[in-house]
């Protein structure tokens, strides 16, 4: 317990952070959630129509649902690609005498390349017309018969996006696994591989719950990340062909900013709050189901 | 998502604090004689053109020959050249009641309701005033027309659209110029089986594909059916609606753009045909410079020819009737017009065409020539000399004509239509319910 006067100093410093993020992020939310009740094209009068966007939005709106299955396709995708690749990588690394500095900054050097370069890397890696370099490696490897235009085909197209947003912050989560990882007392995995542990005993009852805290935040931070995808998708499609690679961030970004219907984007942007928060819980909560199980 | 949200609720705050304004701020759009003083200042374009592009070198330099005799005047040029990010800006600034002295826009939805609203000077008014409307190509001034006749937008340039193609490519499959527009997918199909492409096009930046939405009905019941069309009066499922949506599967069908179109950009397309790869390729006269001067690849170079709009027999439009535009147009705020911004204009687009026509450009007015440049093919001269022969009945394009929404789906279930995604009856449900749904906002 702090004396009361250090907790007086305390609530002062920590005033002015807690306005600003008041101010930044909790004012702008509840003023989508004023805007969603209204219909408001940017220049019109403001019309009231109480809660006409969210009946549309969720019943009416089959774009909206399609974007709402894509993010979570995308998301999925994301998430494999970061954390279990992330995880793959910082565990081998632990394991590894020589290099390690150099796999690491390697790895985490698509987290600080421009997104628009990103984007742009990748539509010529994809590219059927002029060939691209993934579909010149299939030709390689004998599977000529793969090759397609990533990002025109509806099949592939999610996937295509996906993969770069996972690729760029694979490495940014590896290095925070991997500082996890080396917190791991080695005294207590040599105990256990002494009493004849197996490397996936070791991983799964002594590394895991060890970087456990470490894995809720992360997996928190990948996931909200990962909602909010939009850059690259809207870089490299622009959610198309069709709304195939339509994202809720980007069709709301549509919504308010082409079809300057800033109401009914407002909805959307409520229900993508709603969205975190509900997937931020499950996340606790299953980590939690599964410590007390 | 923090970022994102921020920006919707920014957006939000701004068009909070706006709604109690909304309606205000606009000045007499009537008035275009303003009296009073000079008072030189700075004044803003928001302008969405090519930053080093002739319209903005030669606004900038009369600028600063205006700016000569008017002390402490200067025109400050802000551009975004990428279309939906200037939208969106422009879109912001309306919203908050922000838009600067000048701004560009087409004549869309959107910029009709800033008209209503008053907040545009009436330009056909202004250029009376100015005595330079007569100079004006009536066609470059019907492009930035509303439906209602009305006129709030100032031309700085005049397109118009051809089909270029490689006669070699064409010859080597043993097809000849389409004669009609249900030419297009046979000819495409035995280019397709002589190995060549028939078509390129930029299917990233999605208008490209909806101007070929809009060549048949223009053909079959003329400029008309879009103007319905947008309003709910005609539907895709009419006779005309289905000519068109039937003709783009079949153009689909018949393979008749790159493979992976619709993730290839401007320069991908344009190279696809300078470099002999692809037969046709549907462009404005504002890529002259690149296909019809010697920075052309010298192996396609004598090869390349243009034709326009294929017509047919019984068409309700005639083969000189084809897209032509005078591109952006720039509108005068009605709010900050004064006698100096009036001043500045007549200044400037009196001195502007012959200036721009010195460019090798085609000028929205015809009392300039269009200089030929010393590097042009013949084909630049022909390609001029057609603006001369031109109907007086325009093919707009779609993308200007319809509420935002239902452009955006048409752009998008067009990609998926020409690539056999969706079934014609699919395209045309999906978009007749999304007109139903959106005009009645728009066109109220």
């Amino acid at each position: 317990m702090l004396p009361n006067r250090s907790r007086l100093s305390v609530l002062i410093f920590l005033l002015p952070p807690l306005l600003l993020y008041g101010a930044a992020v909790l004012f702008p939310i509840m003023q989508s959630l004023f805007l969603s009740f209204f219909s408001w094209n940017g220049i019109s009068d403001m019309e009231f129509v109480g809660l006409q966007n969210y009946v549309h939005m969720l019943t009416g709106d089959a774009v909206f649902w399609r974007a709402f299955l894509n993010a979570l396709g995308y998301l999925a995708i994301c998430l494999v690609l970061q954390l279990g690749g992330a995880l793959f990588v910082a565990s081998l690394l632990t394991s590894l005498r020589r290099g390690a500095e150099l796999i690491k900054t390697l790895y985490l050097l698509p987290a600080v390349i421009s997104t628009v370069a990103i984007a742009f890397l990748f539509v010529r890696i994809y590219s059927i017309d002029p060939v691209g370099l993934l579909n010149q490696v299939l030709n390689w490897v004998g599977l000529g018969n793969l090759e397609r235009p990533w990002l025109s085909d509806v099949n592939t197209v999610l996937a295509a996006v996906s993969a770069p947003e996972g690729w760029r912050f694979t490495g940014l989560y590896m290095l925070i696994i991997y500082a996890a990882l080396l917190a791991v007392p080695q005294e207590l995995e040599e105990a256990a591989r002494l009493d004849g542990a197996s490397r996936w005993q070791i991983f799964t009852k002594i590394r895991f719950p060890y970087i456990k805290p470490v894995w809720i935040t992360t997996t928190i931070m990948a996931t909200t990340y990962g909602l909010r995808g939009f850059d690259i998708p809207y870089l490299m499609t622009n959610g198309g062909p069709g709304q195939s690679s339509e994202l809720l961030t980007t069709y709301m970004y549509k919504t308010a900013f082409t079809s300057t219907d800033f109401g009914y984007a407002s909805t959307m942007s409520v229900f993508i709050v709603i969205e975190c928060l509900v997937a931020v819980g499950l996340i606790i909560l299953m980590l939690k189901r599964k410590a007390d199980a | 998502m923090k970022k994102l949200l921020r920006t919707a609720a920014l957006a939000a705050a701004v068009a909070l604090s706006l709604a109690a304004c909304s309606g205000g701020g606009a000045g007499n759009p009537s008035n275009v004689s303003p009296t009073g003083e000079i008072k030189p200042r700075e004044i803003s374009w928001l302008l969405s053109r090519p930053a080093d592009g002739a319209v903005i070198n030669i606004m900038k330099k009369l600028a600063s020959d205006y700016a000569k005799d008017h002390s402490g005047f200067a025109l400050n040029l802000i551009t975004t050249p990428d279309r939906p990010s200037y939208i969106q800006k422009l879109e912001t600034l309306a919203a908050a009641n922000k838009l600067p002295e000048l701004f560009d826009t087409d004549a869309t939805p959107f910029a009709q309701q800033l008209a209503k609203q008053g907040k545009m000077v009436d330009v056909e008014k202004l250029l009376k005033n100015l005595g330079v409307y007569d100079s004006y190509r009536p066609n470059a001034l019907n492009y930035q027309r509303f439906d209602d006749g009305s006129l709030h937008m100032i031309p700085f340039q005049f397109e118009l659209e051809y089909f270029w193609f490689n006669k070699a490519l064409l010859k080597q499959a043993g097809v000849a110029v389409p004669k009609s527009l249900d030419d297009i997918p046979a000819m495409c199909t035995a280019l397709r089986a002589a190995g060549i492409t028939p078509l390129a096009i930029d299917g990233q930046d999605q208008w490209p594909l909806e101007r070929y939405v809009a060549y048949q009905p223009f053909r079959d019941a003329g400029p008309a059916f879009v103007q319905k069309l947008k309003k709910g009066e005609a539907k895709f499922s009419d006779a005309t609606g289905q000519k068109t949506v039937n003709w783009m599967s079949r153009l689909g069908e018949a393979k008749c753009f790159q493979d992976g179109f619709s993730s290839q950009g401007y320069s991908d397309a344009q190279n696809l045909f300078t470099s002999g790869k692809a037969a046709m390729y549907n462009i404005g006269t504002w890529e002259l410079q690149s296909l019809a001067t010697d920075k052309l690849n010298p192996a396609v170079r004598e090869n390349i020819d243009y034709f326009t709009l294929p017509a047919g027999s019984g068409a309700a439009t005639a083969a000189n009737e084809y897209v032509a535009t005078s591109g952006i147009g720039m509108a005068v705020n009605s709010k900050t017009f004064d006698p100096l911004v009036s001043d500045f204009l007549k200044f400037a687009l009196e001195k502007y065409p012959s200036q721009y026509a010195a460019t090798g450009a085609l000028s929205p007015t015809t009392n300039v020539k269009t200089a030929i440049p010393a590097n042009a093919t013949p084909l630049y001269k022909k390609a001029i000399d057609q603006a001369e022969d031109l109907g007086s009945k325009l093919a707009m394009p779609w993308d200007t004509q319809l509420d935002p929404t239902t452009n955006t789906r048409l752009q998008q279930e067009l990609v998926l239509l020409v690539q056999g995604n969706v079934k014609p009856a699919e395209f045309t449900s999906t978009l007749d319910a999304t007109i139903a749904q959106n005009a009645p906002k728009f066109f109220k």
